[in-house]
């Protein structure tokens, strides 16, 4: 990791730089409450100044919401091609639960059977983190998020008069010497920037208690009476699903075009909460029922991936808590978890 | 790193190889085997499964389902498969004439029946339904090399005469003096010879030491709380009892989570379990 501050009179120069030069994606006003990613021409568009994205942006151009695999051609022989595209991409303003979420993404996407339609656009993306104020729901904080230290190429935090950067990667550092000159962090530009962590820690009010849960959800997890409570409610829509940085699970879908002659493999997020999720051939159904749906949730959220990679596959941002129609909050069961297990 | 080699390593882990459907035979009203030979032969060779591993086989335009490989891993020109008319898939497949072109891939499957591990011991296989084409796999392999192996005991229970698998290799092994095969239908038909009943039913019979015993079991959902239960009274040990289990999937390389069962996937960790992992993994049974 290398140091450096960008004044803020040359913060305009360098991201009209990066906007010219490259598929730029940044967050844009939506509307009063909401603002998206997607891809940006002016630095007018640009407001990093956000609370609120509904989808996460590394998940959407990672593993967009559908993407074609594979690409078939039936005649006397049948012609197979996958499909993996991409193109050099600049991320820019993502905060840090969503490029931890990212990351988890990398790992799940690497383990087992590398995802080569994932890794290719991940290889091919730049990204540029910058901090943003948490929302009442956002638990970020007690899940270990709300600081990055790996998964970016700059971070740029802002101190007021000028941006404190942390360069992490080569593909970074090029972008630190192209456009404006950066200058060397000093001693108290890092003492400022201890100040600047210490004040937006504090910004966290939402706290879960996160540490218990891995053994007690195992001893309360036969208790029917307690997860019919907690899912009492669940429409199962899938909302939480949709909007979540970690979630990964998809359909895969086969369609013949209409020449009958060249089809198409895609894949399409898919919800473990919808009832057809554990649906087999033959009308066998795994997972039938709302409680248990929510609870491998959680399970797969909080500790199936802490095993497997040592990071929760929940960042804390509580996008589910706002999505959610039934008003079910990940934070608060977490936190019922303990005091299930205390009384 | 060649060009080639790197254009190679970009193959899409979702893409499937070409096979020819070179053989069909019916095996029951609701069940044929298909024999499927992988039509590159530098793949074809490569392709080596171990007995308990699926594949992914796709129908072009309808989709993608897996099936277990019920041949011998020693079959190395094709590979059987023995496919129920259950599915969009399957119901496609059992449409489909010799020639007719599919697509595979696997072989999948992390966790297959320890058939290495199973030497100079005895093999006790518990099979219901359509669970015998998993096991199936192993009880040929065991049989191709019968010297490794101790006592091999086949307990196969089915709903009535017609739906058991492979009648004609049941009887070849009934005549066979170093297999122990017990059949158990629900619904006899005039002259059947078997047992009636389920197949939990014979496994308090089983006279063989439970320390130099492995048991597979294989069958629908329903079958496996109470095979473990009887199986658990005879005290056979837990990581020498495995199971194949079936959840749904949709891409056979972990990544789309529909078989996840705690903690596991079905597809790479699985599909074949040991007990003592099961009695660890909420839900599998």
């Amino acid at each position: 990791m290398q140091y450096k501050i960008l004044k803020k009179n040359k913060y305009q120069d360098f991201v009209k730089g990066l906007i010219e030069d490259y598929n730029f994606i940044g967050p844009t006003k939506k509307d009063k409450s909401v603002h998206d990613f997607v891809p940006l021409n002016s630095i007018e568009e640009l407001d990093t100044n956000y609370l609120k994205t509904t989808i996460p942006p590394a998940k959407k151009i990672l593993f967009p919401p559908n993407e074609k695999l594979i690409e078939y051609e039936i005649g006397d022989e049948i012609k197979v091609k996958p499909v993996i595209e991409s193109s050099e991409t600049v991320l820019f303003g993502i905060n840090a639960w969503d490029i931890n979420g990212m990351n988890f993404l990398d790992k799940f996407f690497s383990k087992d059977f590398v995802d080569e339609n994932y890794w290719d656009k991940r290889d091919k993306l730049t990204v540029i983190g910058m901090d943003t104020e948490p929302t009442e729901n956002n638990f970020a904080l007690s899940m270990d998020t709300e600081y990055a230290t790996d998964g970016f190429d700059l971070y740029l935090h802002d101190l007021g008069d000028r941006y404190f950067v942390r360069v992490n990667t080569p593909k970074g550092n090029e972008l630190v010497e192209k456009y404006v000159d950066f200058d060397d962090a000093s001693e108290n530009d890092f003492k400022d920037f201890d100040k600047y962590m210490d004040d937006y820690r504090a910004q966290f009010s939402n706290k879960v208690n996160i540490k218990s849960f891995y053994d007690n959800f195992e001893m309360i997890y036969n208790d029917e009476e307690f997860w019919k409570k907690i899912a009492k409610n669940c429409f199962s829509c899938g909302s939480c699903n949709l909007v979540c940085p970690t979630c990964f699970c998809f359909n895969v879908k086969d369609d013949l075009k209409l020449d009958l002659k060249t089809g198409e493999k895609t894949r399409e997020w898919d919800s473990c909460m919808i009832p057809e999720y554990g649906l087999v051939a033959g009308g066998h159904n795994f997972r039938p029922n709302k409680e248990n749906r929510l609870k491998q949730r959680y399970r797969c959220k909080l500790k199936t991936y802490f095993d497997k990679f040592g990071q929760y596959a929940c960042v804390g941002c509580g996008r589910c808590i706002e999505a959610c129609l039934a008003k079910i909050n990940i934070a608060e069961d977490i936190n019922s978890v303990k005091k299930e297990v205390n009384v | 790193m060649t060009i080639e080699a790197k254009e190679k390593e970009k193959d899409s882990i979702y893409k499937p190889f070409i096979a020819t459907i070179k053989g069909i035979k019916e095996l029951s009203s609701t069940e044929k085997q298909f024999d499927i030979q992988i039509d590159d032969k530098e793949t074809r060779e490569a392709f080596n499964f171990k007995p308990g591993q699926f594949v992914e086989l796709t129908v072009f335009g309808l989709g993608e389902a897996p099936f277990s490989i019920p041949s011998s891993p020693n079959n190395k020109d094709y590979f059987e498969l023995c496919i129920r008319n259950v599915g969009n898939v399957s119901g496609a497949l059992h449409k489909m004439k010799e020639g007719d072109k599919v697509g595979i891939r696997g072989p999948f499957g992390k966790g297959h029946f320890p058939y290495e591990e199973m030497k100079d011991n005895n093999v006790v296989i518990v099979a219901g339904g359509l669970g015998m084409a998993p096991v199936r796999s192993l009880i040929k392999y065991v049989l191709e090399n019968r010297d490794d192996y101790k006592r091999v005991i086949i307990i196969y229970g089915s709903i009535n005469p017609d739906y058991l698998l492979y009648k004609d290799e049941l009887e070849e092994w009934q005549k066979r003096d170093d297999v122990e095969v017990r059949l158990t239908v629900d619904e006899p038909c005039e002259g059947w010879q078997g047992e009636v009943g389920v197949c939990t039913n014979l496994i308090p019979g089983i006279d063989c030491p439970v320390d130099e015993s492995y048991v597979v079991v294989c069958g629908p959902p329903v079958m496996y709380k109470f095979v473990i239960k009887e199986l658990e009274k005879k005290c056979f040990k837990p990581e020498k009892v495995f199971l194949s289990l079936e959840r749904r999937m949709e891409c056979g390389v972990g990544k789309c989570n529909h078989c996840h069962i705690g903690d596991k996937m079905t597809c790479v960790d699985g599909p074949v379990f040991s007990l003592w992992e099961i009695r660890n993994l909420k839900e599998a049974i």
